[in-house]
């Protein structure tokens, strides 16, 4: 093919150092862990003041197609939050009246192929991640969501935040009735 | 177009008295009923394909449905549009695989069958194989809907060769249609890329839920309004200054408060906007229309787009057999906007109404109960409530239509189910009756409508 397509994702950069990739990888694994506990406090306080959350939504276009379906934030997303953002979803949950998470739903996030890498900035890397995360609730409703994740985190204070998070599902119709889930 | 299961004695009225307000269950799940909804219905309605500004150029093309029918839109050379068949003479594959983009041309993958943005039959793979005799091209073109109409940059195609015209078909409607298309100089376009979900649930719950069911937003998204609004419960109904306005299967409900919908999509910015905007909105579109824009209001157009004036939330729910629909959604914002105010729309709207938005949350759990459940072999011969403000009826001198009082009301239900049954049991379309009869008849721009601005 002549044409790549426009969700290439940046060139692969210096891997981290064994440490931080091993704090990075499990610090994936306890965010993934809080998500599936819906502990969402828990979950927030990963989050940066500066994050940015984004998942847009993807077409299917042509090869030859030179939209930017991914970095252009005037086009429709499911997520394009920042932290106060993201909070305001969560209170949603607070009410006692998100009839639809009552029964809860059953949520697994699996995180794999991880890599870090270091950036311009000696406190901040570059994580790639691949999800699947799996929902049921009720009887037999279920979803799998599955796609890439990009990161940067940055250390602060010896733990790592969550400063800036891309998401491609790999749905084109998302199939599913909703998103009540982060990813 | 032929279609021979019309020739079926129609028998749909069994499934509903509307004088009485109840419907049948079985309109929600049966496989027989959703085909003859697909013949009857979604291959005679106009039915919504494209918004002018997703193809802004020559070659601009997109793919959607008609019903279950696929087909491709695009914009001409000379500016016009097209709708046709995504499918080749040839052996009926899809001729194109994308959403969106641009062409110059269709190339079928499966024979190399190439036909022009015109759906045209430009030439074939080995074309030499034909010898003279075995293919006429100008038959073997992409085949054309029977016309192709707009309304205020909203582009609507029809199967029927002959029925009401775009206009017609809208009717009085468009009174209302224009405070969404037209309430400020430059009219309307949407936000590019579209989301898609799938609900498993019959097409009818969507646009029945946007025609009229004012009555859930307050229960079912009472956690989607305190998230965007610092705890703040919905804002009350006034059921004296709020209606339902029905036209020809088409409805609107509405406050005259001005800011509800605005309120509920938690975004201050557009709210300063367009109260700034209101005055002028006044003297383009009269008092009344520039009172009810903001208000919390829901519409959709028959038989399958919803959207909610104010809060931009603009789709379509297509159906895909009679338990299951996908739900295509844009954001839709007026083009003299800001970039910074279609931004907050953008994000608004999202958070609110995207798959992942605090009200859309709550909604598909609903449906598809209302769906499975209503299927039982003894739950399926159950009547529904579509009664409430059933003897509400007024006349009113400013608003067209059939108007109810009170916004919380069955009343565009009742509306919606009714066209349903004129478009299931009708053999001529040019013989179904008006609902309500028009007032706009001969006045090209309902700004033009007299007693406009009285109030």
């Amino acid at each position: 093919m002549n044409q790549t397509t426009t969700l290439e994702r940046p060139r692969a950069g210096a891997a981290a150092s064994l440490e931080v990739s091993h704090a990075l990888t499990q610090t994936l694994y306890r965010e993934a862990r809080r998500l599936d506990d819906e502990d969402y406090a828990g979950w927030v306080a990963m989050l940066a003041d500066d994050l940015h959350y984004h998942m847009p939504g993807i077409e299917t276009r042509y090869r030859r197609d030179t939209t930017d379906q991914v970095t252009d934030l005037t086009r429709m997303a499911y997520y394009n939050d920042s932290l106060d953002e993201i909070k305001k979803r969560l209170t949603r949950l607070e009410t006692g009246t998100a009839w639809s998470e009552d029964p809860a739903t059953r949520y697994t996030h699996i995180i794999t192929n991880v890599e870090v890498e270091n950036t311009d900035k000696a406190d901040e890397f570059r994580v790639f991640s691949n999800f699947y995360a799996y929902r049921n609730r009720n009887e037999r409703d279920e979803d799998s969501l599955i796609g890439n994740r990009i990161d940067i985190w940055r250390e602060t204070g010896g733990a790592y935040q969550l400063v800036r998070r891309r998401i491609i599902l790999k749905h084109n119709i998302m199939l599913s009735k909703n998103l009540n889930i982060y990813l | 177009m032929r279609m021979e299961r019309l020739g079926r004695e129609p028998e749909f009225s069994r499934y509903m008295d509307l004088k009485e307000g109840w419907l049948d269950r079985r309109i929600f799940s049966d496989a027989d009923i959703y085909e003859e909804e697909l013949y009857r219905i979604f291959a005679r309605s106009w039915l919504f394909v494209a918004h002018e500004s997703q193809l802004p150029r020559a070659g601009d093309f997109l793919t959607t449905h008609m019903g279950e029918d696929a087909v491709i839109v695009t914009r001409q050379p000379d500016g016009s549009i097209k709708v046709y068949l995504n499918s080749c003479p040839h052996r009926g594959n899809k001729v194109c695989f994308a959403d969106a983009g641009n062409t110059r041309r269709f190339v079928c993958n499966y024979h190399g069958w190439a036909f022009n943005t015109a759906g045209e039959l430009q030439g074939m793979h080995e074309e030499y194989c034909y010898d003279e005799g075995d293919i006429d091209r100008k038959k073997n073109g992409l085949r054309q809907v029977a016309r192709v109409g707009s309304y205020k940059g909203l582009v609507f195609a029809t199967f029927a060769e002959d029925g009401p015209s775009l206009d017609a078909w809208l009717g009085d409607f468009r009174w209302y249609l224009d405070m969404l298309l037209d309430n400020e100089e430059g009219g309307t376009e949407l936000i590019g890329g579209c989301i898609k979900s799938v609900i498993s649930a019959n097409w009818k719950f969507g646009v029945e839920n946007f025609i009229g069911d004012a009555y859930h937003a307050g229960w079912t998204h009472d956690s989607g309004c305190r998230s965007m609004n610092n705890g703040q419960p919905f804002p009350p109904i006034d059921m004296e200054n709020s209606y339902h306005a029905s036209v020809n299967g088409h409805g609107w409900e509405f406050g005259t408060e001005g800011v509800g919908d605005l309120f509920l999509l938690g975004r201050p910015k557009v709210m300063e906007y367009y109260e700034k905007m209101r005055p002028k909105m006044a003297d383009r579109l009269g008092t009344m229309r520039s009172q009810i824009f903001g208000s919390v209001a829901s519409a959709s157009i028959f038989p399958n787009v919803s959207f909610l004036p104010g809060i931009s939330t603009f789709r379509q729910w297509q159906p895909k057999g009679p338990m299951q629909f996908e739900l295509k959604t844009w954001v839709i914002v007026n083009k003299a906007m800001p970039d910074d105010i279609k931004d907050e729309v953008t994000k608004g709207v999202m958070q609110t109404f995207g798959p992942g938005g605090t009200f859309e949350m709550d909604d598909g759990e609903n449906w598809e109960n209302c769906t499975t459940v209503n299927r039982g072999v003894v739950t399926r011969h159950e009547r529904l409530h579509y009664r409430c403000g059933i003897g509400r009826q007024i006349d009113h001198d400013t608003l067209p239509g059939i108007v109810y009082r009170g916004q919380y009301n069955d009343a565009n239900q009742r509306g919606f189910y009714q066209r349903w049954l004129d478009m299931m049991e009708a053999t001529d379309l040019g013989a179904m009756p008006p609902r309500p009869e028009p007032r706009l008849t001969g006045i090209a721009e309902t700004r033009d409508l007299p007693g406009l601005f009285a109030l």
